[in-house]
């Protein structure tokens, strides 16, 4: 991939020297002032384009940018300070961070489409070479709504993401890079690059260190996200079956039943459950009052009952969503392939075992998948319930026994304000998902059918 | 044979009556907790360990609409978010997913490989940097109504994937045909593919619909110290969990009977649509 | 309803205390001494012009109507700063520094905190030092903890607003039959079954314990917040004799953990504070009563008075980079935590002032709740200041004997292990 890579660009490289040496004055120019060549030629459109796109990224580097990415280097060193009693604030690591990263990306773009707008001139130089006339302007704007429609479409959609998501990634991506915390807290305080020094601290073993909890913390995300996944699944898949049984009369109804977990907001739901598993809330209250048992079950309070209890709720919340496709599912498997078992005589247990749940299993593949990485980082279901607790003195930084290392990243933003080694965790959240999917990925075997799954 | 599979049917009529009654305890509850009174002489609004209120009365919902709480007006704030997400990320989805479906481009499969690859961080992990975005556009505190809608929609495109599932059984003969005649891009995604796509835009509506109302951990973070733009997630997660609440419980739970009755109307109204959404969904990952 | 009562609360409270400042000369100086700007300045600060703007004020939401009127009237009376629009938005102590440090600038102009946030607030620099014409009267007014627990190194950071952050027990007569044994208490809960609430899992709380059989804790600070050294002896003969009576509580069956009776069901007695009063008064009925915390017989066969925390509510101003606005909003923090202001505050929504006139008024001293605090107060060390991070890690010692990771059976060095790593962590926050 990289050798590709690389031979690409030596290629490009070539072209834009031999665009240099056989253009016309008007493509020479061009390599400055970007769109002259097509505006020369009388492509108008293309040629604004062009033009205000340079015209806009140097505005942006030149009056804005430049500031920030100046200081890049060190995040900022005027400190804030007092004048008397007024408050004269200094530097912004934040914003510079931020913006500076911004204005490399302009750079880069800069680069991309000064790339394009050479290859723009060398296309049309060599059109009007071989003799052929060029598109008219009006051509050039219709093409939008055709040949060149996805441009229309994708334009306001990726321009969103990368504003909303990518810059943002890439400037906590950063953040993992410095020491960034409560006591470095922009405006009044500034923060600064610090290397590896984050990620050795999640390594690190022993009182200080994140190490041990950071395996105790992705140890329990793993366990859940595999019964949460593969629980629900079965159960679904076991309900779906129930309902869609020959014979079974009101199936309307107990699917509007079980589809309620999905309507109700789970804000609603699950807050209500927790409280209601509450040492001292309705379902230890009632056992009591009945005399089943004669202290109160402690189902937040024990680690081990807590996360069985997290597991069993999120059955309550997971299979009527897995039935609702089990049952769109099962209506696609072969009546044949019953019929011809019922003729080998074979059960529904074996039927099931040998016809619906590898036909399942091969359908729901990436689906399956999915699950799981979503699991990994259900947030919800973890939060609502039971805030990730109980605490112990054994683990690291506020970890709770049932945290997921997304709720522990989300505790460390909003309770500590630790945005450095949530930087750390973050990245690795993605790195644990990326990597059960590329592991599970390619052992599907719908995966082969390459247009099913994109 | 008959008689097995008359006990085989009975057995699962008893499993089925059962999960029903597990599945509609909670709700139970929660509607009987919202119609206690809330007269310290009766009962007081915490919590209890007893399902039954000791008096039905409408006390939770007369304080949510009395104007003593800006509940309305939370209310009203999820609502135009609800809306305008919907709308706005329904277009946006279906922008994207017919242009990765039915048009072939440079970088098309790079683009999608990026956007997996996003998919892969985590959301929370980014919302210190969100927030300082929005506050330079100002969309923050008092603007954050606006700024919710703004990130949500911007960020929907990733969630292309059921939709571009649905586009690509579309027959590719119908484009074909038409571009033949001479129709644009345009005109096919206007005229021929949206008319089709009834079930996939209702689906994509109604899930982008139902988020916002569950959205207190980023509404909270956008609108802190600014209680007129809180939506009504965050309040009701403040009445529960904060102690400056206490005895918030029954308003809490009447609270959330007001937002999940309508949700869970229009759900089970357009359920058709939610379940042909998912099922095409998970075939196709 | 409820907007209207409030209302007329202050509107009584401000002419009583009007009527009092004009006629007792001796009032009018030391109560109306920490607004000197306001009040008595009325020529001379006319003359200023102060301009106009915003200005944000966060309080807990049961005392946003209050604070709204009570601004409304010190604007009428104070014409030269009504040039300035002032909000007041709910927003709860514990949230305040949080919101407060996520981003400075949108945060409020005027907020109110517990008194635990405030290294963390200056550390961040969201905390301005009370304007030097204020500084003498602030000290000379206000008891000495909520002084203390106002200044951070040697600087006044916020102004006092109540001396009522800390806890007692209330009960139900007719179940607890003597208040003054926890023994006793969770044996009378045990056999009526009612629950006994304490928040054993909370920093706060939990020092009831450690400081009760002698452990130390305790910081000191410089000028900016920053921790210079800790005194902690956790772990210690008299730590470990804590740690056990609190696994002794958490395994009765009546044990619940939490501290906010309004979130409780079916109780026989909780710590709780103050602020819960009327919620106390309202879930016991006829049987309400509060005394201070009771003494608890220790593993060594001791009796010890339980302890705790006397700690204080705060205002605070944020830096202002205006030096006009910083001196508006200086003034109504005076205002605010003024004794006149504290009394009203106290006869509306029932917080304890903790300035020192307004401790003397009739009232205040006949509260019941006020009256237990008080009485359990000479039982408590002042709370200084504490690293944000002590209160998460108090709440992980809390949580391993709640979850039964440590419990009666536990052998004396897992117990000291657990107490060892939390000296060791709580020592390890000096310095950052």
């Amino acid at each position: 991939m990289l050798k590709n890579f690389f031979s690409g660009l030596g290629e490009d490289i070539k072209e834009i020297g031999t665009t240099f040496a056989e253009g016309d004055i008007k493509t020479r120019l061009s390599f400055l002032i970007f769109g002259l060549g097509p505006l020369l030629r009388g492509q108008i459109v293309k040629g604004l384009a062009y033009l205000a796109v340079q015209i806009a990224l140097i505005w942006y580097v030149i009056a804005f940018g430049w500031n920030y990415l100046s200081k890049f280097s060190t995040l900022g060193t005027v400190v804030t300070h007092k004048e008397n009693r007024i408050t004269v604030y200094g530097d912004n690591s934040f914003l510079i961070l931020l913006f500076g990263l911004l204005t490399i990306i302009a750079f880069i773009a800069f680069i991309f489409i000064w790339r394009e707008n050479v290859r723009e001139n060398y296309n049309e130089q060599n059109l009007l070479k071989e003799g052929k006339e060029l598109p008219s302007n009006k051509k050039v704007l219709l093409s939008l709504l055709d040949s060149n429609f996805h441009k229309t479409l994708l334009a306001l959609p990726v321009t969103g993401i990368f504003i909303f998501t990518v810059l943002p990634i890439l400037f906590m991506i950063c953040v993992a890079f410095t020491n960034y915390d409560k006591n470095h807290q922009s405006p009044t305080n500034l923060f600064t690059w610090v290397g590896l020094e984050n990620f050795r601290q999640l390594f690190k073993f022993g009182s200080h260190g994140f190490g041990s909890t950071f395996l105790a913390v992705l140890g329990w995300t793993m366990v859940w996200a595999f019964f949460a996944t593969f629980i629900d699944y079965f159960l679904g898949m076991a309900v779906a079956v129930m309902i869609n049984k020959k014979g079974i009369r009101f199936k309307k109804l107990w699917r509007t039943i079980l589809i309620l977990t999905i309507a109700v907001p789970q804000i609603v739901s699950l807050l209500y459950i927790s409280k209601m598993f509450a040492t001292d809330g309705l379902v230890n209250g009632y056992l009591m009052k009945w005399g089943l048992i004669k202290s109160a079950i402690p189902f937040w309070k024990d680690p081990m009952l807590a996360r069985i209890m997290i597991i069993v709720i999120n059955i309550w919340i997971g299979i009527p969503y897995m039935m609702l496709i089990a049952t769109g599912l099962l209506m696609n498997i072969p009546a044949e392939l019953y019929e011809s078992a019922k003729m080998d005589g074979a059960n529904s247990v074996q039927m099931f075992r040998h016809i619906t749940l590898p036909y399942m299993l091969f359908v729901t593949g990436p689906f399956l998948l999915t699950q799981f990485t979503g699991n990994l980082n259900n947030f919800n279901v973890i939060y609502l319930l039971n805030k990730g607790g109980p605490q112990s003195m054994r683990m690291a930084e506020n970890a709770g026994r049932t945290d997921l290392l997304v709720t522990w990243l989300y505790k460390m933003t909003v309770n500590d304000t630790n945005y450095k080694m949530a930087a750390v965790i973050g990245i690795m959240v993605f790195l644990v998902t990326a990597i059960t999917s590329l592991v599970v990925y390619n052992m599907l075997p719908s995966v082969k059918d390459e247009e099913g799954f994109q | 044979m008959k008689r097995k599979e008359q006990i085989g049917n009975a057995i699962i009529y008893v499993v089925l009556v059962l999960m029903s009654i597990i599945w509609l305890f909670p709700f139970f509850g929660l509607i009987m907790q919202s119609f206690r009174s809330y007269d310290p002489k009766v009962e007081y609004g915490g919590m209890v360990d007893y399902i039954i209120p000791h008096k039905f009365s409408l006390d939770n919902y007369k304080f949510l609409f009395s104007g003593e709480t800006n509940f309305l007006r939370w209310y009203g704030n999820t609502l135009t978010i609800a809306v305008c997400v919907s709308v706005f990320s329904t277009l946006i989805v279906l922008c994207v997913s017919y242009a990765l479906s039915r048009m072939r481009f440079k970088g098309r499969k790079l683009l999608m490989r990026f956007w997996l690859i996003l998919g892969m961080f985590p959301g929370f992990l980014t919302m210190i940097c969100l927030y300082f975005l929005l506050k330079t556009f100002g969309l923050t505190q008092a603007g954050a109504v606006p700024g919710l809608i703004l990130i949500s929609v911007a960020n929907s495109g990733m969630g292309y994937y059921v939709c571009k599932g649905y586009f690509d059984t579309l027959p590719r003969s119908l484009d074909e045909a038409a571009l033949i005649d001479g129709a644009s891009r345009a005109r096919i995604f206007l005229t021929m593919v949206i008319p089709l796509s009834k079930p996939i835009i209702i689906y994509t509506a109604l899930t982008a619909f139902m988020a916002p109302w569950c959205d207190y951990v980023f509404a909270s973070y956008v609108a802190f110290g600014h209680d007129a733009s809180y939506n009504v997630a965050v309040a009701l997660q403040r009445w529960v969990v904060t102690n400056d609440y206490q005895g918030y419980f029954t308003r809490f739970c009447a609270g959330g009977i007001l937002v999940a009755v309508p949700v869970t109307l229009l759900f089970m109204l357009l359920q058709k649509y939610y379940v042909e959404g998912v099922t095409g969904g998970a075939v196709k990952g | 309803m409820k907007k209207k009562f409030v209302a007329a609360l202050v509107c009584a409270a401000m002419a009583v205390g009007l009527l009092a400042g004009c006629g007792g000369n001796k009032s009018e100086s030391s109560s109306g001494g920490a607004a000197a700007p306001a009040e008595s300045g009325g020529t001379e600060a006319a003359d200023v012009d102060y301009g106009t703007g915003e200005i944000k004020i966060w309080v807990a939401d049961n005392i946003v109507d209050f604070t709204k009127d009570t601004i409304a009237t010190f604007q009428k009376d104070n014409p030269q700063y009504a040039g300035y629009k002032v909000t007041v938005e709910a927003v709860g102590e514990g949230d305040a520094a949080g919101n407060m440090i996520t981003d400075v600038e949108a945060g409020a102009d005027i907020f109110g905190f517990a008194q635990d946030q405030i290294a963390r607030l200056v550390t961040a620099g969201a905390l301005e030092e009370v304007a030097p014409d204020n500084v003498e009267a602030v000290e000379s007014e206000n008891d000495a903890g909520a002084v203390a627990a106002a200044t951070v190194g040697d600087t006044l950071y916020a102004y006092p607003l109540t001396s009522d952050n800390g806890y007692f027990l209330y009960y139900d007569k007719s179940v607890v039959t003597d208040p003054s044994s926890l023994e006793k208490i969770i044996a009378d809960c045990e056999a009526a079954g009612k629950n006994f609430y304490m928040e054993v899992n909370s920093g706060w709380y939990q020092t009831a314990f450690f400081f009760g059989t002698g452990a130390e804790l305790t910081y000191e600070t410089d000028d900016t917040g920053k921790f210079t050294a800790c005194n902690a002896s956790y772990a210690s003969p008299e730590g470990l004799l804590a740690l056990k009576e609190i696994t002794e509580l958490c395994g009765s069956k009546s044990f619940q953990n939490g501290s906010a009776i309004g979130e409780a069901t079916n109780v026989g007695a909780i710590v709780d504070g103050t602020w819960d009063a009327e919620t106390a008064q309202q879930v016991f009925g006829d049987n309400y009563a509060c005394a201070k915390l009771p003494e608890f017989t220790a593993a060594d066969g001791n009796n010890y008075q339980m302890s705790g925390f006397g700690g204080f509510k705060l205002l605070g101003v944020k830096p202002q980079s205006d030096e006009n606005k910083l001196a508006v909003c200086d003034a109504i923090a005076a205002y605010l935590s003024s004794g006149d202001v504290q009394l009203a505050r106290y006869e509306a929504v029932k917080w304890g002032p903790s300035n020192l006139e307004a401790q003397k008024s009739d009232i205040v001293k006949s509260d019941a709740a006020l009256s237990a605090l008080a009485e359990q107060l000479a039982f408590t060390i002042p709370q200084g200041q504490y690293p944000g991070d002590y209160w998460t890690l108090a709440t992980s010692l809390g949580d391993s004997v709640i979850s039964g990771e440590l419990t009666t059976g536990s052998s004396d060095d897992d117990l000291m292990a657990a107490l060892q790593k939390f000296q060791d962590t709580c020592n390890s926050y000096v310095g950052k």
